[in-house]
């Protein structure tokens, strides 16, 4: 027979702990940040919707920079290869990082994508996070920069439906603006409702598909 | 479902105190979460209380409080609560990065952790003095 006793509430402590839960990510992001600056690799953490054109853009930046100097791309994908295989195509070092049920990238994983590159080769890496715009906002990577790709066939209300994710960006590529017409949806509105929440970030407007805009954000990641 | 990582990580750093401290059992643990951080409460709770079952942790609770966000701005040097954005779609007010005062862009002071804030609970030792008190009342 088991007997239990139970402390009333007046015989039960507090005790203080101030322990951030998000502290732990933050560190390792840290450690990967240092560790990119330390050999003058640059990161970049590709963020956005499932569809929004995270992998066309981050094709066409490839493309247009692979001559110039070294590139890798990590791709996170909760269960598929397909754009791992799209970028390697190019024939750059392309790391897969499948979250399995993971929402987000987290700093340990991308920790792991970055001793399987020869670093030295570098000096830029995209990291395509997993397709959500809430998750991933939360878990810094130690990348230098966020993007964020919204595209017009998310609809008009993308941005404020998803704010937390603009707040921590440093760009926004608001995509498929040549089908804007046939969606009814509003470029400028897109840009506007960015700019209500983040008055000096660049937003600039692309068709990844079509190329229009591709020179600019190549020139505002080449700034960074 | 970034909840479910932070319920992890709430779960693993109460054990691990638990092992340290000698606790016999955990009441409540008391979490504070930044008006800026996308955490769901409700959804926290869930996860919580999905995640801590059979474990020394079943049946506390998790108490959510929301630290007010504060934001700083460059231009202006405006410091308190961030500009909301009054929008019709949403439920709440949405804290943007806009000065309420100037309009530029402003950084945040507070309001973007999600941190454990104490734990109640008892140990083996005040246990111990609640059984000896008890058998002095017969």
């Amino acid at each position: 027979m088991i007997q239990t006793i139970e402390a009333s509430p007046d015989e039960t402590y507090d005790i203080e702990l101030e322990h951030s839960l998000l502290e732990a990510n933050a560190q390792l992001a840290r450690e990967n940040r240092a560790l990119l600056d330390g050999l003058g690799v640059t990161a970049i953490d590709v963020m956005g919707a499932i569809g929004s054109g995270k992998t066309t853009l981050i094709a066409r930046l490839v493309e247009r920079l692979k001559d110039s100097f070294g590139v890798a791309v990590f791709n996170g994908d909760a269960t598929t290869s397909t754009d791992a295989e799209l970028i390697a195509s190019q024939s750059v070092p392309v790391v897969q990082i499948a979250t399995l049920n993971g929402c987000h990238l987290d700093a340990n994983l991308v920790g792991k994508a970055l001793r399987k590159v020869n670093l030295e080769k570098l000096r830029l890496i995209f990291i395509e996070n997993i397709g959500n715009l809430i998750c991933p906002a939360e878990f810094p990577l130690g990348s230098k920069a966020r993007v964020v790709v919204v595209s017009v066939t998310e609809g008009p209300y993308m941005v404020r439906k998803h704010p937390h994710m603009f707040l921590g960006a440093q760009l926004v590529v608001v995509n498929k603006i040549d089908l804007s017409e046939a969606m009814g949806v509003s470029v400028v509105e897109l840009i506007e409702d960015v700019h209500a929440l983040k008055p000096e970030i660049a937003v600039i407007p692309t068709s990844c598909k079509t190329g229009h805009g591709i020179d600019e954000v190549t020139a505002a990641l080449l700034a960074l | 479902m970034h909840e479910l990582s932070i319920a992890s990580a709430i779960v693993e750093s109460v054990l691990e105190f638990v092992s340290v401290r000698r606790v016999k059992r955990v009441f409540a643990v008391k979490l504070a979460i930044g008006e800026f951080s996308h955490l769901e409460a409700e959804q926290l709770r869930f996860c919580y209380m999905a995640i801590t079952d059979q474990t020394p942790l079943q049946d506390s609770v998790l108490e959510i409080e929301t630290v007010e966000a504060v934001v700083r701005c460059g231009k202006c040097s405006y410091r308190g609560r961030p500009k909301y954005w009054n929008d019709a779609l949403s439920a709440g007010a949405i804290p943007t990065l806009q000065c309420p005062n100037c309009g530029a862009g402003v950084e945040i002071v507070e309001g973007n952790d999600c941190a454990i804030k104490s734990i109640r609970c008892a140990t083996e030792d005040n246990e111990q003095e609640s059984l000896k008190s008890k058998t002095d009342c017969r």
